[in-house]
């Protein structure tokens, strides 16, 4: 006798339904043939018997949807051929080490290289990007304002270290189902409980292993849970303040935690959500990097004329403004692809190299900081890569990035030159490697072959990640940045 | 490790029947090993093709109009709903043995990848939306449709539908993928240029044989779709 069960087509595909099934019960069925079809969220296949024999049994019906491991039917083995009793899966064995790996809990199959590979979800801070309300004051910056700092990733790192693994079906059955798989949350129910505030860790999960499913969390906004749940949360702001910000400390660990006292002149402000978060992933990225900072100084005189020559034939051609960034994304890009230990990421023991790149470019808005992702930056000329700053960075103050797009960076650059800073030290885009600062470019008076000069310059610096490289690699990255932008010539990639 | 496969890329546009029988007859093929993992690139005639999940009241447009526009429709064995191919569109049919554990999510994963970093080339970048439906994206707007169905939970049918430059007033025949709140985009509307697909076919080939890690010879097609099984 052998059992059948939903076979697993995916890491990510837990469950599937039975559209029909093509032999009934009492029919004959060979090694290899179809016995029943299935459809699942991502594809449909029919499923051949892994047996000759006779279906016995048939044990969920057309329609159902069943998790992946359920038994299905039962086939009998006519007593012809050997072996006897086990249980086999239709296609793939389902018991199979899984490997564990973060993908499970973002949604992502594991591909062969995709960027959604590099950094798993960092869904929450996108949907509360999203659902905050207010609109940018606009800035009249040309380039993306930006902040020496980018947040996105350092909670996915978080999340995807310390999410347990899924559980191989039937192991450690003592432990309770909601534990681990509950964990794993698909974007939509994420989103949905972010916007009517539900703490997920209070609803029960009736999917496979105790999953959130949205017709859970569908069941808890209607039953009121919503309200609740806001209710139940912690209102810092209203809470009295008794304790003077002198008072002394019978307690020191309360102190850190004791509200605000506005004293006469001073004025109380709620941290919003995206501050919180952004705070935290600063702070996780600091605990986590081993953070050093190089600088070189760039020539950058022949592309301030460039751009100068070319910038109204190019608005009036590609409708979009020529900045600086497309240049130094594009030389950063070669840099990257030559060095791929700075467009690394760790995980674990080891290191993963990309061989593409995925920009990651901060940009300021009102509720905060946020970093899209210009995907494939590397394959892309510069009137793509204006186009595409120019889109993102205007949809993020818009407040209508999608999560995907705010995923999966392997390199940010960030750019608070426009503000007039010189050197920044920024803060590592977690799980990136290193992140790059742009800063302002100023007439400065330089020495070239043996005689003053005046030139415009920029300091571009780089805050790096000492766990995956060390100096000679960091500079000898810049170095490169730095020739590229001052030996490239961009006229033809602005078609003037 | 890569894997020697065979890429058909027939001149001029294949009607949605004959490429469909040639994509299972192919796929049969493959399942039984007679011939290595095959990828069918190329552009179909107006038609718009009903996966089963598709609702009757998702086509919008009446037998006559359809008939006065000079578009089928075909009612197929793959997942999903609604869709629409014609001219402009570049169509991808990979026929791939995923092996006897296939991941078909990673497949999946895998030839938006293949788009997103064609559409990179183009310079347009695009995007998945996990959190609304497999396929890449552009916003809210689709610029390539995906789905896709297993032979006997194996070999891949059925592939992805990447807009270069169709009319994409053909998508006001149906409610596309079933999503009425999403719409449809082209590479040429987003990189604000006419993109064709002579020019994207080899940069999606060449991404689709990196991805797939795939080495490709040129087969042809009528000469594969009508040998013997």
């Amino acid at each position: 006798m052998t059992t059948i069960s939903m076979p697993q087509l995916g890491e990510t595909i837990i469950e599937g339904t039975i559209l029909k099934w093509l032999k009934r019960e009492g029919e004959t069925i060979e090694r290899d043939e179809p016995l029943f079809e299935i459809s699942t969220d991502k594809v449909d296949t029919e499923v051949p018997s892994p047996v000759t024999g006779t279906v016995s049994k048939i044990l969920v019906e057309e329609g159902q949807t069943v998790p992946v491991g359920t038994d299905l039917a039962e086939i009998s083995d006519d007593g012809a051929a050997g072996g006897g009793g086990g249980q086999a899966t239709g296609a793939a064995p389902v018991g199979g080490p899984t490997p564990a790996t973060e993908e499970a809990s973002s949604g992502t199959a594991a591909g062969v290289e995709p960027p959604s590979e590099a950094a798993p979800a960092a869904s929450t801070a996108s949907a509360s990007a999203e659902s905050a309300s207010a609109v940018a004051e606009g800035s009249a910056a040309e380039m993306p304002a930006v902040e020496p700092a980018t947040p996105q990733g350092a909670e996915a790192t978080a999340t995807s270290a310390t999410a347990p693994a899924p559980a191989p079906s039937g192991g450690s059955g003592d432990l309770p189902d909601r534990g681990p798989r509950s964990r794993i949350l698909s974007p939509l129910v994420r989103r949905l409980a972010d916007e009517h505030g539900l703490d997920l860790s209070r609803i029960e999960g009736s999917g496979a292993g105790g999953r959130i499913t949205k017709q859970d969390v569908q069941a808890a906004i209607d039953s009121g849970g919503a309200a609740a749940a806001v209710a139940a949360a912690p209102a810092p702001a209203e809470v009295p303040a008794p304790a003077p910000a002198t008072a002394p400390a019978t307690s020191p660990t309360v102190a850190a935690v004791q509200p605000a006292v506005a004293g006469p002149g001073d004025e109380v402000v709620p941290i919003s959500h995206i501050r919180k978060l952004i705070g935290q992933h600063m702070l996780s990225s600091l605990e986590t990097s081993a953070r050093a900072w190089t600088m070189v100084e760039v020539n950058i005189d022949h592309l301030v004329k460039l751009r100068e020559r070319a910038k109204d034939a190019f608005k009036a051609k590609h409708g979009v403004n020529l900045t600086y960034l497309p240049f130094v994304i594009r030389a950063t890009c070669d840099a990257l692809l030559t060095h791929p230990e700075v467009n690394s990421e760790l995980r674990g023991d080891e290191m993963v190299r990309h061989r593409y790149v995925n920009m990651g470019i901060a940009v300021s808005y009102d509720a905060g900081l946020i970093v899209p992702v210009i995907k494939g930056a590397d394959a892309m000329n510069t009137v793509g890569l204006a186009r595409a700053i120019t889109d993102l960075a205007g949809r993020a103050r818009a407040h209508q990035l999608k999560p995907d797009e705010i995923q999966g960076s392997t390199f940010t650059i960030t750019n608070p030159g426009p503000y007039g800073s010189v050197a920044s030290l920024p803060i590592i885009n977690q799980p990136n490697t290193g992140i790059l600062s742009l800063d302002a470019i100023q007439k400065r008076a330089v020495v070239i072959d043996d005689t003053i000069a005046i030139r415009s310059m920029v300091n571009i610096s780089m805050s790096w990640d000492h766990r995956t490289i060390d100096g000679e690699i960091a500079t000898r990255f810049l170095a490169r940045v730095k020739q590229n932008l001052e030996t490239w010539d961009f006229a033809e990639d602005v078609a003037i | 490790m890569t894997r020697q496969a065979e890429l058909i890329r027939p001149e001029g546009p294949v009607p949605y029947g004959p490429a469909n029988e040639a994509m299972h007859r192919l796929a049969e093929r493959r399942l039984a090993g007679e011939i290595p993992d095959t990828v069918i690139l190329l552009e179909h005639p107006p038609v718009f093709t009903a996966g089963r999940r598709a609702r009757p009241d998702e086509l919008l447009w009446s037998p006559d109009e359809l008939a006065a526009r000079g578009a089928e429709v075909h009612r197929i064995d793959r997942g999903g709903a609604f869709t629409f191919h014609g001219p402009g569109q570049l169509v991808g049919y990979p026929i791939l043995d995923l092996g006897a554990t296939p991941d078909a999510a990673a497949h999946l994963r895998r030839m938006e990848e293949v788009v997103i970093r064609t559409a990179s080339e183009f310079g347009v970048s695009a995007h998945r939306r996990e959190d609304v439906q497999t396929g890449v994206w552009h916003g809210d707007d689709k610029v390539c449709a995906i789905g896709v169905r297993l032979m006997r939970a194996r070999v891949t049918l059925h592939g992805f539908a990447l807009n270069c430059d169709p009319d994409l007033s053909w998508f006001d025949g149906i409610v596309a993928c079933g999503l009425p709140g999403h719409g449809v985009t082209s590479l040429s509307r987003l990189a604000g240029r006419p993109i064709t697909v002579p020019e994207v076919a080899p940069v999606l080939e060449r991404h689709l044989a990196r991805v797939f890690d795939l080495s490709f010879s040129e087969a042809p097609f009528l000469a594969q779709a009508a040998a013997p099984v």
